[in-house]
This record gives structure tokens, sequence and C-alpha cells, in this order.
């Protein structure tokens, strides 16, 4: 099968500050591939322009084999994409919305189907603003799912999140590649890019350092020779908020 | 390459805009009408407003007259000039009144004495201050006429050597609201498209909603004309609300009924539609609202000045004045002034069209070449 995503020299400029510095990597369909990397490495610009929000300065990226330039419409057809913040009318409903992007993807509107999918069936009179963070990135997923597109885009979707509310989307975003859908997402969590990506990008500087499983990744470190000083532990605070949370949500 | 790796299988189509337009439209105008904002500027302001005029327009200019408790009260001449409807009178004393005629709140004072002979005679004094002379002139024009014609009957003369007769044309009182009431569409029309388009522009750029939008295929002008489109929708309920109240409360007038009627809802949509490309472009100038608002200011409150929605420009210096009728606003009141107070009709105002067009064509372009998505 060919790659869902094949990237080839980005660069993006502005001005004499290089943002994306000559990037290349495919993303194979089906599979979670995660960009990780700290603030400002370049993570949401390389998002953003194969989402075609932004133009590129040079290089060449398919989306399913479409080149991002020549045919944009093509690909914002094929995509689902979720931005950094919660982007939505504060004024409408949750189900109005969902009806709103039916519309202008040209897709059967079924709002009630797409919240089930989210688990947020009993928030559809409400707004956006009356939902926790967890669910306002749910929901902000159903948006992206409404078009069945073939690859989603997230932008830090766990960044603020409760450990619950991550754990819960971490869920989601498993049963969304079940149902055969490839996911892009990025994030500076380590245990994120760990636990959730099948394949990961490493970038800093507007560069990819490597490419890998994060298996790969910690065979090679170990390879080498690293040894970390541990004391086995055999449970992290976090277990036990968890264990005394409870691990499913318990949202409102 | 590019050919093995586009694979015939693909078919593009082009992305269809209309339902998307319209749905878009109707969620606009839903979320706008949710808004308590929009509700206070583009409702209830211009419902006070409009009233705060309409009552101003309905109080007939009216003569306080005083009359000191120490004069003689009990005469022909001050039973005459009580019976004039047009007159108030206010019993105190001396002193209190005099105070009051300095304060500009009356319009003057009228003292008579009494002689003791008989039949009686009078001196009449009239007080006014030079502080108001137009009031003063009118009360003593009307004293005048009195004493004249209670002399002429005391002197026995019934048919005196000359006559005046005044004709009284019927003819339409003109009141302020007549003037007022265009003045408060055109006002309310700018604020909406200009405040209402800046702010919310800059509220759905910078919380990423219009972007949001903008990653799907619906093109970015569909986007921006069903915004337009949803705030036009609401500027022509504004007016229909003006309206409605003037002409059911007011009685505003409307010369031609039912065709000034449609011929106000053209014009008041066609200054939206070039009100509009302000708001853009004020929207494309502006990255957040605290620099907003100072440009928004400068955009509307010299129009509201300067284009006689709250007094008319001829009250202006003549240096002033080829400004103030050339804004935007002044060729919206102009025209809808034109067709209400003045009873022409619409073809007397396409010189107005022609110029807000013009203002509507220039700001569409600059428009174009400053809006941002983010």
């Amino acid at each position: 099968m060919n790659d869902i995503i094949k990237v080839t020299n980005l660069i993006k400029k502005y001005g004499d500050f290089t943002a994306v510095d000559g990037i290349s990597f495919s993303v194979k369909p089906g599979e979670i591939f995660g960009i990780l990397g700290p603030n400002g490495a370049g993570k949401t610009t390389t998002l953003e322009i194969i989402e075609t929000l932004k133009p590129l300065t040079s290089g060449k990226v398919l989306v399913d084999d479409i080149d991002i330039t020549e045919h944009p419409w093509e690909v914002k057809r094929r995509i689902g994409v979720q931005l950094q913040s919660s982007a939505f009318y504060p004024e409408l409903t949750l189900v109005e919305l969902l009806d709103m992007f039916a519309a202008i993807y040209d897709v059967k509107s079924e709002p009630m189907k797409m919240l089930h999918e989210v688990e947020l069936e009993d928030k559809a009179k409400n707004y956006v603003k009356q939902l926790s963070g967890g669910q306002k990135q749910r929901f902000s997923i159903a948006t992206t799912l409404i078009n069945q597109p073939k690859v989603i885009f997230l932008d830090e979707p766990t960044t603020g999140l409760d450990p619950q509310a991550r754990i819960h989307l971490w869920d989601m975003v498993r049963k969304i590649k079940k149902n055969g859908v490839t996911i892009v997402l990025t994030t500076h969590y380590m245990d994120e890019a760990e636990q959730l990506c099948d394949r990961l990008a490493i970038m800093d500087h507007g560069k990819i350092i490597n490419i890998g499983t994060p298996k790969k990744f910690i065979e090679d470190l170990l390879a080498t020779g690293f040894k970390k000083e541990v004391k086995v532990e055999q449970a992290t605070l976090e277990d036990v908020f968890l264990h005394l949370t409870g691990r499913r949500l318990r949202e409102e | 390459m590019k050919e093995e790796a586009m694979q015939p299988k693909k078919h593009f189509r082009k992305p269809r805009q209309l339902r998307a337009y319209f749905t878009m439209m109707k969620y606009f105008f839903l979320a706008q009408t949710r808004n308590p904002a929009t509700f206070a500027f583009g409702f209830i302001f211009p419902v006070v407003f409009i009233s705060i005029f309409g009552l101003i327009g309905n109080s007939p200019q009216k003569l306080t007259v005083g009359l000191p408790t120490e004069s003689n009260q009990n005469n022909p001449i001050i039973t005459a000039v009580a019976k004039q409807s047009f007159v108030k009178t206010d019993k105190e004393d001396q002193t209190t009144l005099e105070n009051k005629l300095r304060q500009g709140k009356l319009s003057g004072i009228i003292t008579i004495q009494e002689t003791s002979q008989q039949p009686p005679k009078y001196n009449i004094t009239l007080t006014t201050s030079i502080g108001n002379p137009q009031e003063g002139a009118s009360l003593a024009s009307l004293v005048r006429g009195i004493v004249d014609q209670t002399n002429l009957h005391l002197a026995g003369v019934t048919n005196p050597a000359i006559s005046v007769t005044q004709n009284e044309l019927s003819g339409r009182q003109f009141r302020y609201i007549d003037f007022a009431l265009p003045g408060q569409i055109g006002f309310s029309l700018l604020s909406t498209a200009v405040f209402g388009t800046v702010f919310g522009l800059i509220f759905l750029k910078k919380s990423l909603v219009l972007k949001r939008m903008f990653a799907s295929p619906t093109k970015a002008i569909t986007i921006l004309l069903a915004q337009g489109s949803s705030r036009l929708i609401i500027a022509m309920l504004q007016t229909l609300l003006i309206l409605g109240i003037g002409i059911v409360v007011f009685k505003f007038y409307l010369p031609h009924g039912v065709i000034t009627f449609i011929e106000l809802l053209f014009l008041s949509a066609l200054g939206l539609i070039a009100f509009l490309g302000f708001g853009y472009f004020m929207a494309g100038l502006a990255n957040d609202e605290n620099s907003a608002g100072p440009l928004v200011n400068l955009i509307t409150l010299p129009q509201f000045l300067l284009s006689g929605t709250f007094f008319p420009t001829d009250n202006l210096p003549t240096w002033v004045q080829p400004v103030a009728n050339n804004l935007p606003l002044s060729y919206l009141n102009m025209a809808i002034r034109k067709i209400t107070t003045e009873g022409g009709d619409i073809t007397q105002t396409v010189p107005y069209i022609f110029g807000m067009l013009a203002w509507g064509a220039v700001m569409y372009i600059l428009a174009a070449r400053t809006f941002r998505w983010e």
C-alpha cells in the first residue's frame, strides 16, 4: 500500500526565520504517527502545511497521493483537522455546530450519530463553553470525523487535560484507528508518545532528528550502553491517583 | 513521476458552495441573535433613542409667563393671555419669578397695576430677559396684540381702518422625529456593520473559528459572504423595528406609503453593504480588540456627528460641509430624507446611491488587501 502522507524536503520560512527546515517523512495508512518535540520545534507549522492552511516555501507534500498545492480542495475533503484551541462558535449548541460542519464538508448531517461516537449524546443541547476540557477535545474530534476522512490531524490533543481525561482520549484515538483512520498527532508528552503512537518523528529547531517506533528508539539507546539509574518502582503516583479516582472518566 | 502518483480512479470535483452558504448563514444569524451585545446595541439602543427623539418632537414650543402674586390677577389682559393654548402660567412672588427669568426658565413676567379710576385703567409692565430674546419678543408681541385689541374695544371701535386676516394653509407639522428617524436608521446600520463585523471577526480569528472552517472544502469567500448576509438580515430587522416604532407609535410620515417603505428598505440594504466594507477593512487592519477600539471609533464617531444623524449639517461651519456632505453615512441619511421628509422619489437618490457604492467599492478593495485568517 502507498504511504497515506509523503513529505519531501519541506521548508517553511517566515522572512529570515526558518520554521521548518527541509524535513522528509511518510505516514503509513492506519497507523498513529506522532510528531514529538518541545514548543517552537515546528510541529504545528508542519501540520498546518499538510492541512493546506499555510502555504509551503518549498518541498512537496502528497496526501493520499494528491499534491496539496495543486489540489488543496481535494485534500481538505479527505482529511479531518483539530486545531490547538477549541475553535467553535460560542453561541451554537453541539448539534447545531455538527449540522453546520456537515454542510461545509458537504456530507450527510448526522449530529447525534457523531456525538454518540465521542460519547457526548447527553450534551447535545449544550454550548461548547459548558463542556470540560476533555469533552471539548472529544467534540473537536467528532468534527474531524464528520467527512469520514482517511487521515485526521490532532494538534496537542491532551495538553491541559487531567489524567483521566487523557486516558479517555487515548482510548478514543485507538478506537478511531481501529476503524481504519490514519492519525497524525503532535505532542510534547513522552508518555503519550510512548503509549499511543505506532511511530514517532522527533523534531527540534525545525528539523526531524529521528524517526522510528518508540520501542526501537529505546532499544537503540540501550544498545549504545546507556543505563538509567533505576529503582524498580512497583507503582507511580499517577497509578495511585488513577486507582483512587477511578480509571474510567468520571466527568460531571 | 507525478503521473505515476496520480491514480486515474480519483475523480476531482469542484467543492459545492451553495448548501454551505445557506447553512452557515442560518447558524451565523442564530448565533448573533443569541449574543447579548447584538441585542443591546442592535435593538434596545435604537428603540431607546427613537423613543426619546419621538417625545422631543411631540411637545410644541411653549411660552411660560410669570404672573407675580403681588400683581393684579383679575383683569381682561391676563385672562386673554392665559387663554392661549401655547401659554403656560407660573404664579409666584416677584423675586422668585425674576430669578427664574434670569435662569432662562421663563419667557417673561407680566406685572399689572390697577388704577383706582372707574372704569379701571391698567399699567402693564412686561419684563423679559436679554438672555432669551426670541421668547421675550414672542411674548411682547402677544401682549401688545391683546392690549391693542382691548384698547380698541374700550374705545368703541368695532371697524378699524386696517385689519389683518391670517390664512393658515393645511400642512404637515414638521417634527423632530421626522428628522431623527432617518438618522437613527443610518446610525444603527453603521453600528451593526462596523462594530459587529470588526469585533465579531476579530473574535473568530483569535479563537481559530474561522481557521477551523477554512480547513473544510468550503471557500473562504463563501464563509465571508455568509457572515455578511447574516448581518444583513439582522440589520434589516433593526430597520424594520425602528420604522415600525416610528410609524405606529410616533406617526412617522411616509409620503408614498408602502412604496416609500420598500424604498427605505432598499436604501438601508445598500447602505449596510457599503458599511460592511468598512467593517471588513478594519477587521483586517486590527489584530486584536485593543487596537480595534480606537480604529472603529475613528471611522464611526465623525460620521455620527458630521453626517446629519442627530442635527442637520446646515448648522455646521461652511468649511466642514464639503466633508460632512460626502461621508458614506451622509449619503444614506440624505437619500432616506429625500424620500421621506422631502417626499421625493427614488430616482432623486441616484447620486447618493452612487456615492455609497463608490465608498463601498474602495473599502472592499482595501479589505481584500488587508484581510487575514488568523
